[in-house]
């Protein structure tokens, strides 16, 4: 029997669960980013957004369920995928004592093609001098060394790791240029994980919400943005209608207000609840990345 | 052109917008060329890919025009969308007051007699202007 191979997904994550011997860190994950097109994945601390990056990159092995990284499973041919991806972690394992240009030459050894063009080109715009020992990078350097030493060997796959976290913001900017300079030229596939949302609407197609080691939702940014809702109605009996919408995020009654957040918002859905007895002065409010995110883990919170 | 990450709005559309803004102050005329994907993208710190939607969006609407290996053109159209896009942006406001009036339980009289307060105040704003403070830049 042969598997049907997927030409279309840089990456797949089938059931994908990883437990850990006090905790289960990722549960059932299942996920698929086309080819061409860049993934942000976002995520209070502790979600398992880092344990997921892992088991992308080969690194932790999943309790069950596969990785494909560009039609190849992961575990069964690690060395494959590892030529094809660049990979910048949350924490950089770049040698210490080495000089930037020691750093590159190492890598460079690691990969079968190395582009020593674009590998130049990006030392110079970010002014890493070759002669500078790592350790005296600052945070800044270091995370812009780590993009450098991810791309220059031109994955098809570039796995970023909350690699903005702790940058000042020029700093952030810089990095944040390279991996759009990276996306114009090359057209690589992106998978990112952050905690910054302006970061997700800046370099995201799709976003991915991860909630204690589950996937809440994973949509096309914008659909997400104008599909989702809150609305504000007036109860005036104090209690939410009988007939609730479908496909309710998040909600909460507090004296006579009514927040509810909705998915696939539409004009009829407001219409219903209009229509409702007990229901008054009904408001839609538009809603930005923020305020989106805080309502698909409010609600776990409240469940949990 | 700015990008508002923390707004509702697709960015897509705001840079979609911003074009359109640009063509109307005249910054873009008919037949200049429009910034490269790559270009823009990395002028405004997005992803090209939402660029390209934008671009999409325009050239949907016959405001933009691509020529095969050359790039893209500013339409003769996209000169005359300028006013009907300030009077829809003011008419999209004004929906959005009356909404807010109707939710709060006035009627369309109330509703007209807000209106009609805030322009005078506008105008009377406008023919009397307030003292500038010197230190002010």
């Amino acid at each position: 029997m042969t598997t049907q191979v997927d030409d279309h997904a840089a990456i797949e994550l089938m059931g994908l669960t990883k437990q850990f011997s006090r905790s289960t860190a990722v549960k059932d994950l299942s996920l698929r980013v086309d080819r061409g097109s860049t993934f942000g994945l976002i995520g209070p601390n502790g979600a398992g957004k880092t344990t997921t990056m892992k088991m992308l990159m080969g690194i932790l092995r999943p309790t069950t369920g596969a990785v494909t990284v560009l039609g190849t499973n992961v575990f069964a041919e690690p060395l494959v995928v590892k030529q094809r991806v660049g990979y910048v972690p949350e924490s950089h394992h770049i040698d210490r004592w080495m000089r930037v240009g020691e750093a590159v030459g190492f890598c460079r050894s690691l990969y079968e093609s190395w582009n020593d063009q674009t590998c130049q080109q990006m030392l110079d715009r970010f002014e890493l001098d070759p002669n500078k020992k790592v350790k005296q990078l600052s945070k800044g350097m270091l995370v812009k060394l780590s993009l450098v030493l991810a791309v220059s060997h031109e994955p098809e796959v570039l796995l970023l790791d909350e690699p903005m976290a702790g940058l000042d913001p020029l700093a952030r900017e810089e990095f944040l240029d390279g991996v759009l300079r990276t996306i114009c030229e090359r057209g690589q596939t992106v998978i990112f994980s952050t905690h910054s949302l302006d970061d997700v609407q800046r370099l995201a197609d799709t976003v991915g919400i991860l909630y204690d080691g589950r996937l809440l939702v994973h949509r096309n940014i914008e659909e997400l943005l104008v599909m989702t809702k809150r609305i504000r109605a007036t109860l005036t009996g104090g209690h939410p209608p009988d007939c609730l919408p479908e496909n309710i995020i998040w909600q909460r009654v507090q004296g006579r207000e009514w927040l509810v957040a909705v998915g696939d918002f539409t004009v009829e859905k407001v219409q219903q609840i209009r229509a409702q007895e007990g229901v008054d002065r009904v408001e839609v409010i538009d809603l930005g990345l923020e305020d989106l995110f805080k309502d698909f883990i409010r609600e776990r919170k409240a469940v949990s | 052109m700015n990008i508002d990450p923390r707004s509702h709005i697709p960015i897509y559309l705001q840079i979609a917008d911003g074009i359109r803004d640009a063509m109307a102050t005249g910054i873009y005329s008919p037949g200049e060329s429009l910034p490269s994907l790559r270009a823009l993208a990395l002028d405004v710190q997005v992803n090209p890919n939402t660029v390209q939607r934008a671009y999409d969006a325009l050239a949907r609407e016959g405001l933009i025009y691509s020529r095969r290996g050359k790039g893209l053109f500013v339409a003769e159209q996209g000169k005359a969308d300028a006013r009907t896009r300030a009077q829809q942006a003011v008419r999209r406001s004004f929906d959005e007051g009356i909404r807010t009036g109707h939710a709060t339980g006035m009627d369309t009289k109330a509703v007209r007699t807000v209106f009609e307060a805030s322009l005078s105040a506008k105008d009377s704003r406008a023919s009397n202007p307030p003292a500038r403070d010197p230190a002010e830049k």
